[in-house]
């Protein structure tokens, strides 16, 4: 659910050489089965926990499924009326488009701010990085429920402390009981920047392992022949930081576009719907106007576009990773 | 050495403006807290709380049956995890040991459903729920926490068992050990630190979840803390020292377990995550 725990990992090891495991496991009849019986219990759980809701959610987005069905538990097939009706809606591509900026906005601001810490940490002396490192550990581990209370008492109209910061630098006016919860955009802004915050230590701790890995050598060369800074960023570093990159733009596009709690808790997806994304979307469409069907429309259309990515995330980290194939 | 040095002032200074920066929002949480009350409400912000008080967590924790929240949010998180790494520990070796038919189609599907948001799984997981009459009942929370928990613990558990040299089971066997045995002396002492993260990264996942617990938990008395914590409110209304307080208490043994496994973290768990 946050970007703290989904980070998929392997420790960096040596494979285990495929045709050695096949002959350990050749050497037993007992062991052919034996995977199967380790796996089964997850298979299990896997169907009941995972494959019956989503079997369920499609089945229910080809469904009339009101209020009233929660009580007779009946629901006419309609096909695919819901998915005309829900793409028919202007709210729905409003949402959409504002899906896509949010989630454009906070990769973009995290890659480039992820990027620039990453290079400071590799140019620090010791106790920097030490200072910076824990500062952005302490970041990562804040649970998000808290870290969106923080935000709203950061910016509360009367009392915020940032709009007191604001106002004492004299540049943007008068902030003191500036509201920023009243106008869309502003609201979207502190969301953003919430999700910015929140994701950045992971983008720049990542980035700065990666960069770490990149032989010195190739900096000393680059330097021999006379190379600046932004020539070495950019025909040294980013060459080989770039799978690393394309790997983390797609996660944290998957994530900044399923992230549901910064804004529900921020502002319900108000003020008049103007910071709802395709999440709170499907959410309201379920759960406040009882129509089961519609949002599982949504929702389903949600994850189909963030398949595509899925799909290019999955390529990517089996064609690094030997172990896993 | 000192030409060294005077190349590294700047980003050093850089560096420490960009911590407190960072640190700000983190460090005005525990700052709110740590206010007299009377404090809090001032149209110009104190940015050291002095003196002390710890009157806000007094509110917070007195207001409510605080201890029962903590208990519905632990035998929910502790059951998830305990019910995952059960399931997970086997799956996680036949996938990381074993070559057999559907493996590489379970791993593709371990990291899919990962990716499928939790506002999409809300629906599907509200109605079944409902018509086994599991809604606003507490341990019902724990089938929903499976369908982020199970995935990542079985993926997260692979990576470590994966990264056990195979030789030392096989010595043990060429020993004598069946693959039980090497499993019991071998295998599991190697993997116990493993196990351990993977279980506080689990255990995090759950006790931080909003958005399941929001929903299908109804009467106060089933809140999890973080569902308390969003909906604190005293009899005066909202009292932001109090709340913030409240956060503060939520946070905490998050930030302290992540500050004792830190080191470990920034140096292995990010760069398994996305190796180039």
């Amino acid at each position: 659910m946050t970007s703290l725990t989904q980070a998929p990992q392997t420790t960096p090891v040596t494979p285990p050489r495929p045709d050695r495991t096949a002959r350990a496991v050749r050497g037993n009849r007992l062991a052919r089965f034996t995977p199967y019986g380790l796996i089964g219990p997850a298979l299990i759980a896997f169907a009941a926990v995972l494959g019956y809701p989503i079997v369920r959610l499609v089945w229910l987005s080809l469904q009339d499924f009101g209020p009233r069905s929660l009580f007779t538990g009946e629901a006419p097939f309609v096909g695919l009326e819901n998915f005309t009706r829900v793409l028919g809606d202007s709210d729905f591509w409003f949402t959409l488009l504002r899906t896509l900026l949010v989630s454009v906005a906070c990769v973009g601001g995290l890659m480039v701010i992820g990027f620039l810490l990453a290079s400071l940490l590799m140019q620090v002396s010791a106790w920097a990085r030490v200072m910076l490192s824990v500062c952005l550990v302490l970041v990562w581990a804040m649970p998000m429920v808290s870290a969106t209370m923080i935000w709203r008492w950061l910016f509360e109209p009367q009392y915020g402390v940032l709009n007191w910061v604001i106002t004492q630098l004299k540049v943007f006016g008068d902030f003191s009981a500036h509201d920023w919860f009243s106008s869309p955009s502003q609201a979207l802004a502190l969301i953003i920047a919430l999700i910015v915050w929140k994701g950045l230590p992971f983008v720049a701790l990542t980035l700065y392992a990666a960069m770490g890995q990149i032989p010195g050598d190739l900096y000393e060369a680059a330097a021999l022949d006379g190379a600046g800074r932004w020539n070495v960023a950019r025909h040294v570093t980013m060459p080989i930081l770039a799978p690393v990159l394309a790997v983390l733009v797609l996660l944290e596009v998957i994530w900044s576009v399923n992230s549901f709690t910064p804004i529900w808790v921020l502002t319900q997806g108000g003020p008049d719907g103007g910071t709802t994304t395709l999440g709170v979307y499907s959410y309201l469409e379920a759960f406040t106007r009882n129509d089961y069907s519609g949002g599982a429309a949504i929702a389903i259309i949600t994850v189909l576009l963030l398949a595509v990515l899925s799909v290019l995330y999955v390529r990517r980290l089996f064609a690094q990773d030997e172990a896993v194939v | 050495m000192s030409r060294m040095r005077r190349k590294r002032a700047v980003p050093n200074a850089i560096a420490v403006l960009v911590s407190l920066v960072v640190i700000f929002p983190v460090y005005w949480m525990f700052a709110t807290a740590l206010k007299q009350p009377g404090k809090i409400l001032s149209a110009t912000p104190e940015f050291v709380p002095w003196p002390l008080s710890l009157d806000n967590f007094r509110t917070a924790l007195t207001h409510g049956p605080f201890l029962h929240y903590v208990r519905n949010s632990l035998l929910v998180s502790v059951s998830t995890v305990l019910i995952a790494l059960v399931v997970a520990l086997g799956a996680s070796i036949a996938l990381a040991r074993f070559r057999f038919i559907g493996r590489r189609a379970f791993l593709v599907g371990l990291v899919l459903v990962q990716m499928v948001p939790g506002s999409a799984m809300v629906i599907p997981l509200y109605l079944m729920l409902r018509s086994v009459g599991a809604i606003d009942f507490v341990p019902g929370l724990i089938i929903t926490y499976m369908t982020f928990v199970l995935p990542f613990t079985i993926w997260t558990l692979r990576g470590f068992v994966a990264g056990i040299p195979l030789e030392l089971e096989e010595a043990a066997m060429v020993d004598g050990c069946g693959r039980f045995g090497a499993f019991w002396h071998i295998q599991l002492p190697l993997l116990a630190p493993g196990i351990v993260a993977t279980s506080i990264f689990a255990f995090i996942s759950a006790w931080d979840d909003y958005l399941f617990a929001y929903v299908f938990l109804k009467s106060q008395n089933n809140y999890t803390l973080p569902v308390w914590l969003v909906s604190f409110q005293t009899s005066d209304g909202i009292d932001n020292g109090a709340t913030i307080a409240a956060s503060a208490i939520f946070s905490l043994p998050v930030l302290i377990v992540f500050l004792l496994i830190q080191r470990r973290l920034v140096g292995g768990m990010t760069a398994g995550a996305v190796k180039g």
